[in-house]
């Protein structure tokens, strides 16, 4: 084997380590001490991490990203498909439409989220208000589906044509037609979005700044703005890591148990 | 067989309006004064205000921003593209040596890792190197891609057939040769996906640069720092949203079988 | 081709790099966190720059000032001058040892003792140590609009009762008796304040500290008055922010904006000839007006610039910048003189020094009280509220032991 493919993955494991690992390490270790960020800091152990616990601010935020991110990815899904699977039908215009429903992807979430405030605000104030959670959904679907249609149309595209003449002959309607040859052959597509959407999802922010900004109250505060808020504006930096961390591990649990289910469920 | 579903057509012009009517609300809004912001915010403007955006381009100083914005989001795809690739191709042609397959799992397990975690100690550090500026946050923009775009580039490489790079090595080419010669122009279509994907989260993104930038502002940036300066000047805001929307909504529009073959290929792969 | 496009880039990465300053001049770092007070500051600097031909300053104004603040001071990057509210971060910061000690400059002279007394109060890093200046104090007033007054044969208001009647009376009338902007949080706190700092014992928040108090038991009152007035609001009170509250009250939409004066300057640049009014709240016979520290002025501990920093300050804190900045912003200068002719309603608060500081500067920051005082507001449930003040208020300070 050539001495060269070492020199080729080197500078990118120096440059990864420095700036990600380094950074993620340092995480850890400001997470088990009282740092506001800046100047002196103790170590207190699991402090933390016990403190997490007894929040119930912190639960409040896990309960509301959660509901956030079950309602916006099956939302996503359900319609990324839906529109996926009559644009890769017999229609017209089918390049067009698909360069339409693909816009929201390449625009600012920031910029569509101050663009979505003034709408609700003027229209549906509600959105912002009492139901102020569905405004965060409509946005964050709005611009996820246009995604994930391209997923499924790449998964639509590798079922063979004469699959589904073989079951028109067999008279299935359309539904049946769906339900026993697309998405059976489209299965793994639908994991990879369900699995990628939730971790998106679960990682709100940008949405939630130019929407609401957590609020009325704390009603829209995600677990990643409520880390931002509460470590920069509140100073609990090392409190709100730890946070954090937890999270990261709630994101890998989540995400492991997904695929395994969704997995076993393709294989049926 | 060519019988065509206007049905469906139709129901999905319908739905296609839910992405439409909010752009067309943007630029219309983008175009008006302020009085004629009244009923259903949908008509015409009675009279083209062009002010508007006269003056939100001097009050966010839109030429800087968006030559900031450019800058980065240029830079950082030409050299995720050619430092991505290449690291990728290296994994890829030793994926069962333990050590290069555990670089693997090293690089893509960091999709999972929440920003937060790594905000602060990424501003401190990228402050004490001196690259709290656009150097620093194109090398981030390179350097945080490698994670999933590894994970595109090698699951591409591995389906190249070693047959083409034997046939290179005969003639008596080295490993780098081989690499620039032969694979990275048959990597083409891929670096055409990854190439969009960074643009995309460069010119995008809102989170990176505005912790890790201490005198430079992206075009998103700008909007959140101007926001209580637009005041409620609505016109002048969405005349500014729509400035910053614009220089990508128009390559859109040229580029776009492309971009979506692009990022059809990608999911493809993925 | 791939060398070539790396040449380019390194040329493109030079020259933005090397594009700015091209002269030998001291460029000062200026942190200003008052996006109402930006142009007034433009036009300070422009004056400062001429009398200092070797210093150019640059004003960084950003939302979410505070936070960006912290992220720099993550960045060890203190700003060279700042000006800052004086409110909870800015003790903080002061007592981390941030900012510069004024105690011995001739410049913290000029600031009258008792305004500089409350900014102290908030946090120094040594004992005794002047770790800011106080360069606009601010009042938080119930602002009116006159021809509205004027037009339902309506009095400002002098007592509780009295408010009240009026709110009746500009409802029956078919007017918006207060304009309320829910959207935007904190625009609940003055309110909050101004009934909290009378209606609540004077020695709540040392009780509250050390135990022997809570707001369950002192707060009842102010979260009933509170109740109250937001009850005389405008139905989309949720979908309006701080901006749009401005605006509706300079078009006239309302008969009272329970805000501070430092949202004047901001409506009467959208309506120059408005005519508006203003009262201290009146929640109790006698009651104290509450004032704070509006700008803070200071500078690094150890700033880039050290005596070009210092002549920027200096030239902030004399005595007619901050009356002209006084008198452009509505606020009142922290100097012994009176201040600006729209406040002259609220002045025998200062001459009679009827004063009361903030008393949410006192809640740490992490209690996130504008958020609780949000939800108390669409939902009404006081005791709720309350309690969850105690207990975010106990598990803060659990966490800072």
């Amino acid at each position: 084997m050539s001495r060269a493919f070492y020199w080729m993955v080197l500078p990118a494991f120096v440059l990864f380590f420095v700036f990600h690992t380094v950074p993620v390490l340092q995480g850890v270790y400001y997470s088990l001490t009282d740092s506001p960020g800046y100047g002196e800091h103790a170590f207190v152990g699991l402090r933390n991490y016990v403190n997490l616990f007894k929040d119930d601010r912190i639960l409040d935020a896990y309960l509301f990203t959660f509901q956030f991110a079950v309602v916006a990815t099956i939302l996503t899904n359900v319609i990324a498909l839906a529109i996926a699977v009559g644009l890769s039908a017999r229609i017209r215009f089918r390049t067009a439409l698909r360069g339409i429903f693909f816009i929201p992807n390449v625009l600012a979430i920031l910029i569509v989220g101050y663009i979505f405030n003034y709408l609700f605000s003027n229209y549906v104030p509600v959105l912002l208000g009492e139901l102020a959670w569905i405004g965060v959904v409509v946005v964050a679907v709005w611009q996820a589906v246009a995604f994930n249609i391209i997923i499924y149309l790449a998964g639509l595209q590798t079922i063979p044509e004469d699959l589904h003449e073989a079951a028109r002959i067999d008279g299935a309607g359309s539904w049946r037609r769906f339900r026993s040859v697309v998405f059976p052959l489209i299965a793994p597509f639908f994991t990879v979005n369900m699995v990628l959407s939730l971790k998106n999802f679960l990682q709100v922010f940008d949405h939630i700044v130019a929407l609401t900004n957590g609020g009325p109250g704390t009603a829209t505060t995600s677990v990643s703005l409520l880390i931002y808020t509460g470590g920069f504006q509140g100073g609990e930096y090392a409190y709100q890591t730890a946070n954090a961390i937890v999270y990261f591990v709630v994101i890998v649990l989540v995400s492991i148990f997904q695929l395994r289910i969704l997995q076993r469920r393709e294989q049926l | 067989m060519t019988r065509v579903n206007w049905w469906l057509t139709g129901l999905l012009a319908a739905c296609s309006l839910t992405v439409l009517v909010p752009l067309y609300f943007t630029v219309v809004t983008a175009l008006k004064s302020p009085d004629q912001l009244t009923g259903s915010g949908l008509a015409l403007p009675s009279e083209i205000r062009w002010s508007n955006f006269a003056t939100a381009w001097e009050l966010t100083g839109y030429p800087r921003a968006a030559l900031t914005s450019a800058l980065i989001t240029v830079s950082a795809v030409l050299l995720t593209l050619l430092t991505n690739s290449l690291v990728a191709y290296a994994i890829a042609r030793n994926m069962e040596r333990r050590l290069f397959k555990g670089l693997y799992y090293y690089f893509v397990s960091a999709l999972f890792v929440p920003f937060p975690i790594i905000m602060l100690p990424v501003v401190k550090q990228t402050s004490m190197l001196g690259l709290d500026n656009q150097a620093g946050l194109i090398l981030l923009y390179v350097v945080y891609g490698l994670a999933f775009n590894i994970f595109l580039y090698v699951g591409y490489i591995r389906s190249i057939p070693v047959s083409l790079e034997e046939a290179a090595r005969v003639d008596g080419a080295g490993t780098w040769t081989v690499f620039w010669r032969v694979i990275f122009p048959l990597l083409a279509p891929m670096n055409a996906t990854v190439g969009i994907l960074t643009f995309l989260w460069a010119w995008n993104d809102f989170l990176l640069p505005l912790v890790v930038l201490s005198e430079a502002q992206t075009l998103p940036l700008v909007q959140y720092v101007f926001q209580s300066q637009f005041n409620t000047d609505y016109t002048v805001a969405f005349a500014s949203y729509l400035m910053a929307l614009a220089p990508v909504l128009i390559v859109y529009v040229f580029a776009q079988r492309w971009v979506i073959s692009g990022v059809l290929r990608g999911s493809v792969k993925g | 081709m791939a060398r070539s496009i790396a040449l380019l880039v390194a040329a493109a990465l030079f020259a933005s790099s090397c594009g700015q300053d091209p002269g030998s001049a001291v460029t000062l770092d200026f942190f200003q966190f008052k996006p109402e007070a930006v142009k007034t500051f433009d036009r300070i600097i422009e004056e400062f720059e001429r009398e200092h031909p070797g210093v150019r300053v640059v004003q960084r104004h950003v939302p979410n000032a505070e936070t960006a603040l912290r992220t720099r001071l993550v960045r060890q990057d203190v700003p060279d001058v700042l000006t800052l509210n004086g409110a909870g971060v800015f003790g903080e910061l002061a007592a981390a040892g941030v900012f510069h000690d004024f105690s011995r400059d001739r410049v913290a002279q000029v600031v009258n003792p008792p305004v500089q007394k409350i900014l102290n109060d908030l946090g120094t890093f040594g004992r005794g140590e002047v770790n800011g200046l106080p360069f606009a104090s601010n009042a938080n007033v119930v602002i009116y609009n006159k021809d509205l007054f004027a037009r339902h044969r309506v009095e400002p208001p002098r007592s509780w009762a009295e408010l009240i009647a009026a709110a009746r009376t500009f409802r029956a009338a078919g007017v918006t008796p207060f304009y309320l902007t829910l959207k935007d949080a904190w625009t609940a706190l003055p309110t909050f304040n101004a009934l909290a700092a009378n209606l609540a014992p004077a020695d709540f928040f040392a009780r509250r500290r050390a135990g022997l108090a809570t707001f369950l038991s002192a707060y009842p009152q102010v979260t009933e008055k509170l109740k109250e007035l937001y009850s005389h609001g405008q139905p989309d009170r949720l979908s309006r922010g701080y901006d749009e509250g401005n605006r509706a009250f300079a078009e006239g939409r309302a008969a009272m904006y329970l805000q501070g004066s430092w949202a004047i300057p901001a409506i009467k640049g959208l309506e120059p000839a408005f005519e508006l009014g203003t009262f201290a709240l009146p929640a109790v016979q006698d009651q104290r007006l509450v004032s704070g520290v509006d700008v803070a002025v200071t500078m690094a501990r150890e700033p880039r610039h050290p005596k070009e920093a210092m002549a920027f300050v200096e030239y902030l804190m004399r005595p007619e910048v901050m009356k002209a900045y006084a008198e452009e912003q509505v606020a009142i200068p922290p100097l012994r003189q009176a201040g600006s002719p729209v406040l002259r309603e609220v002045l025998p608060y200062f001459e009679r020094g009827r004063l009361a500081g903030f008393p949410d500067h006192h809640i740490p920051l992490a209690v996130q009280l504008e958020r609780l005082l949000q939800r108390f507001l669409i939902d009404g449930d006081s005791r709720a509220f309350l309690a969850e003040l105690d207990s975010e208020w106990d598990k803060v300070m659990e966490r800072r032991s």
